[in-house]
């Protein structure tokens, strides 16, 4: 019975010490398990592999290196001192005042409705303000309307990525915007909507080169017009340089400074027709149209200041394209010769522009 | 009568558990991402589920060397591979096919997202990444995959 009991006591130290020595095994072993690091494995076993159900693969819409997309943008934009002559309307004579500055804030949002490896569908919304201050403004009805009420555009935006496949896609977007010198909350009637349809068929080579070609009905020129566009999106090798482009509407060099830090070089072209309800009937014009248009040619930088929270800081020129009238919207293209009410001018001007942003994963 | 009744609504509690556990382990395997750049496998510790990194499509960077996690924003982890990386944590099955409260890590940019997974069909999951609210986020599906026997 003792020899019994001390064979007990010693069999029951051997166990507890096998089961510290598991307890510590295990604990070790679940400290390794939650490790979030590197643990050495084999993993050539998971490189031939079948789809369970041999389902397909899909394009996604970005190359590796893009920059993100903006979910939410809250942005201010200023343009500096710059000259603008005005033709002469009605009983105003051609004048040529100076337009101290032009500036107002950018609100963009895009929500991701449709969020499938199949498709995305984006809706989007926009609101966009200029506000001029102009010297001696009431020399002239377009400026006098320009320093009273600025120029306003309110816009939605669909967007659709549909792949069909691992290389070609389809990208369609469209826009109804209403744009003129209406005073919020007051729109202007609906029936002042400008809507524009971009549809292009691309091509996604590998995971750093998207490109394709596409048509486009826009008013980046500032009137409606029928252009060819080309999308190029491409990322270099070594991941530090890329290009983001829509030709001809934006072409961007990017430099990667690291994942959170980008850089750019481009272009943008910016355009819309602006509803002057304010000149009305001036100078005989029933349906007032300003065709406006600019190039800007900047500098970009954009930075992760938080998290998902961009900053993004543009420099760089205005380039003025078209800053005429009509009388009424309608097709002219390259080719056209209806005449303009106004043929106006403006001059250069530096401007820059900086907004705060919620990306998208 | 009531003998029988007892058995059989014993055996039903007792069954439960396991039914619940063979849906909430119904995750646990090689998945392989919306853009076919990596496969992740899915395993359960516990009663939590996270994944790792098991294949990259492009495993080395430019150098030839294998990618680390660069844009991690710890620099302590920067030295890491990617090759096993645990990009999903934390995810708790809720039920009705549903993982939730976990975060999806996205290597490319260095940022932890919430995430929340659904389980489609059998061999699809739609894995949502979002920030704050799910509105503010992205669904990326991934599929199922089967190793092929060597």
């Amino acid at each position: 019975m003792n020899g019994h009991s001390k064979f007990d006591i010693k069999g029951c130290v051997l166990s507890i010490l096998t089961y510290l020595i598991l307890l510590t095994s295990s604990i070790s072993a679940v400290a390794q398990e939650s490790d979030t690091t590197f643990v050495e494995e084999d993993f050539s076993m998971y490189d031939e592999v079948e789809l369970a159900d041999g389902g397909k693969r899909f394009a996604t819409s970005k190359v590796l290196g893009q920059s993100p997309n903006k979910l939410i943008s809250l942005g201010y934009d200023f343009q500096g001192r710059h000259d603008m002559t005005l033709d002469d309307l009605g009983s105003a004579p051609m004048s040529t005042l100076q337009v101290n500055s032009v500036q107002g804030i950018r609100i963009v949002a895009n929500f991701p409705i449709i969020s499938k490896t199949n498709v995305l569908v984006n809706i989007g919304a926009n609101y966009g303000e200029s506000l001029y201050q102009i010297d001696n403004a009431d020399d002239h009805p377009l400026s006098q309307s320009l320093q009273q009420r600025g120029l306003r555009t309110t816009g939605l935006s669909a967007t659709v990525f549909k792949p069909f496949n691992e290389t070609n896609f389809l990208f369609t977007q469209v826009t109804a915007d209403l744009n003129g010198d209406y005073f919020l909350p007051d729109f202007q009637p609906l029936s002042f909507t400008r809507y524009s349809l971009s549809a292009i068929y691309g091509w996604k080579r590998h995971d750093r080169l998207l490109y394709g070609f596409g048509f486009t009905r826009s008013y980046r020129v500032g009137e409606p017009n029928y252009l060819p566009v080309f999308m190029y999106n491409y990322t270099f090798p070594s991941r530090k340089w890329g290009i983001e482009s829509v030709f001809p509407a934006r072409g961007h060099v990017r430099r990667t400074i690291d994942a959170r830090t980008l850089a750019f070089f481009g272009y943008e072209l910016e355009g819309q027709t602006y509803r002057m309800s304010s000149l009305e009937g001036v100078g005989g014009v029933l349906d007032p149209e300003l065709r406006r248009s600019e190039l800007r040619i900047r500098l970009v930088f954009e930075r992760s200041i938080k998290d998902f929270i961009w900053l993004s800081v543009q420099a760089g020129v205005r380039y003025n394209w078209n800053y005429n009238l009509d009388d009424g919207d309608f097709f002219r293209g390259f080719f056209g010769d209806q005449l303009y009410i106004m043929e106006n001018d403006l001059a250069n001007a530096l401007y820059f522009n900086f907004s705060i942003n919620l990306v998208s994963p | 009568m009531s003998r029988h009744v007892a058995i059989f609504v014993f055996c039903m509690l007792a069954g439960l558990p396991a039914i619940a556990q063979e849906g909430a382990a119904a995750i646990v395997g090689v998945w392989e991402t919306g853009n076919g750049k990596a496969r992740v496998k899915i395993d359960q510790a516990g009663d939590k589920f996270k994944g790792r990194i098991v294949w990259l499509r492009e495993p080395n960077d430019e150098s030839g060397n294998p990618k680390l996690d660069k844009n991690n924003p710890d620099e302590s982890l920067r030295s890491k591979r990617l090759l096993g990386y645990w990009m999903l944590q934390d995810f708790i099955f809720v039920g009705d096919n549903t993982w939730e409260d976990g975060t999806i890590y996205d290597p490319e940019s260095g940022s932890t997202y919430s995430c929340t997974i659904e389980m489609t069909d059998s061999n699809t999951l739609d894995v949502r990444g979002y920030i704050g609210v799910s509105l503010f986020g992205r669904t990326d599906i991934w599929k199922r995959v089967m190793l092929k026997s060597k």
